[in-house]
């Protein structure tokens, strides 16, 4: 509460930053919100709840990010979205963060609220993730040189904004009832 | 009434109200930053600035300043002190010491291979994953398909070294 | 009407779900199998994972922050 005082003195958008990361924070930990767990459990357990309320999320995010960018857009307020360059690095890195997120129990933002439940593995993790972040960040530039790079390419670009909601609605939709078709098939058994 | 007190600050909540509300703070994270949500390149610059002060790594430049003027340092603090006080509000924080020597390395290599594989792809499971595809873009939805078969390897290795 | 135990732990997510599937499996019906972590995430998962297999299910809090989990095996 202190701190929040102290930096509302020095910038109100900070301040507002804070407060939504703590609610991030403390919304993770009360619904147990895992991504590893949304991501895992269905290869290892065979239950997709926690897959599907992942699904509901990017789909909120989704509709909301679109909201958001035409509305900036309208008021011309600049807004830059995640479209990132593409390229060998943006598999191979997936495939390592996916390979080290079940391993270390936690992605990175799963560290974070364990170390705050106080969980010492998680704080390890927290090192390994610290240290392999700024090795990733000086080898990117090899990446790029050596298998090139495309730019990142904004779905609405191609199709126009209605389309693409469409289409990425309808494959999350897939992708729901895949996933409970999926945990049917293994609690059948 | 007492009953849903109880549960709102004990917990656990339904997962798809958690991902009601985390949608809606993650729209608000863009309206207020200006920027999606993410949270590994601010671990990235703090640890570079650690580092450059312990005289391991060659200066790149990044000041005390710049970093308690980035947004990230504060999502991510707020993150933190955000679990903490969810814990203690339920009474369950607790010191969770490891309890087996292969936990150890686990974590110290999957934190390892995480943080790698974060930066040379932009992102991690939230600034790449969640909002790389909130933000409609194709490299998203293939870090997407790159981390779900990155999970599968990672499920086959803990079935044989960690069980 | 037998009362297994198995010991998870300290063990990270998700393998007490598995440990516990294992013996459930060599379980009759009936019996009970009882667990304890300190893991939040670790016993909403085996209480998730319980009901949608319609087991019963008992979640108590013994300490701040330690869950003791009493697992019926209510049918084949």
């Amino acid at each position: 509460m202190l701190l929040i005082t102290l930096l509302s003195q020095i910038s109100f958008r900070l301040t507002l930053i804070l407060v939504l990361g703590t609610c991030l924070g403390f919304v993770l930990q009360k619904s147990r919100f895992c991504l590893v767990s949304a991501l895992r459990d269905p290869i290892l357990i065979g239950m997709t709840q926690l897959t599907r309320a992942f699904l509901l999320l990017l789909g909120i995010s989704i509709l909301g990010f679109a909201l958001v960018s035409w509305g900036a857009a309208v008021k011309n307020i600049p807004v830059t979205l995640n479209v990132f360059p593409m390229g060998v690095h943006t598999v191979v890195g997936g495939l390592l963060f996916g390979i080290g997120m079940v391993l270390a129990g936690g992605c990175s933002t799963g560290i974070i609220i364990r170390v705050g439940e106080g969980f010492a593995m998680q704080m390890l993790a927290f090192f390994g993730l610290a240290v392999g972040a700024v090795l990733g960040e000086r080898s990117s530039v090899n990446w790029r040189n050596t298998f090139g790079e495309w730019p990142g390419i904004f779905l609405p670009d191609i199709f126009g904004w209605i389309p693409t909601l469409i289409l990425e609605i309808i494959v999350l939709l897939t992708l729901w009832q895949l996933a409970r078709w999926w945990q049917k098939k293994q609690l059948g058994e | 009434m007492k009953k849903t007190l109880q549960t709102i600050i004990h917990g656990p909540w339904a997962y798809w109200i958690g991902a009601i509300i985390l949608g809606l703070l993650n729209i608000l994270v863009l309206i207020v930053r200006g920027q999606p949500w993410g949270v590994t390149l601010n671990i990235e610059l703090w640890t570079e600035w650690i580092a450059t002060n312990l005289g391991i790594l060659s200066n790149r430049g990044i000041t005390l300043t710049d970093l308690m003027a980035a947004s990230g340092t504060y999502l991510n603090f707020g993150l933190l002190i955000g679990a903490f006080w969810a814990t203690l509000a339920a009474s369950q924080f607790r010191f969770r010491p490891i309890r087996d020597k292969k936990f150890f390395f686990s974590a110290l290599i999957g934190g390892l291979l995480m943080g790698y594989g974060a930066r040379i792809a932009y992102g991690c499971n939230v600034g790449a994953l969640l909002n790389g595809i909130a933000s409609s873009s194709l490299t998203g939805w293939i870090f997407a398909a790159a981390v779900f078969a990155g999970t599968w390897i990672g499920s086959k290795l803990l079935l044989k070294y960690l069980m | 009407m037998a009362r297994f135990s198995i010991d998870i732990w300290g063990e990270m997510c998700p393998i007490p779900l598995i440990k516990a599937k294992k013996k459930l499996s060599t379980m009759q019906c009936g019996d009970i199998l009882v667990l304890e972590t300190e893991h939040s995430c670790t016993s909403r998962g085996i209480v998730v994972w319980a009901k949608a297999n319609r087991y019963s299910i008992e979640e108590k809090e013994v300490a701040n922050g330690i869950w003791h989990l009493e697992l019926t095996k209510t049918h084949d």
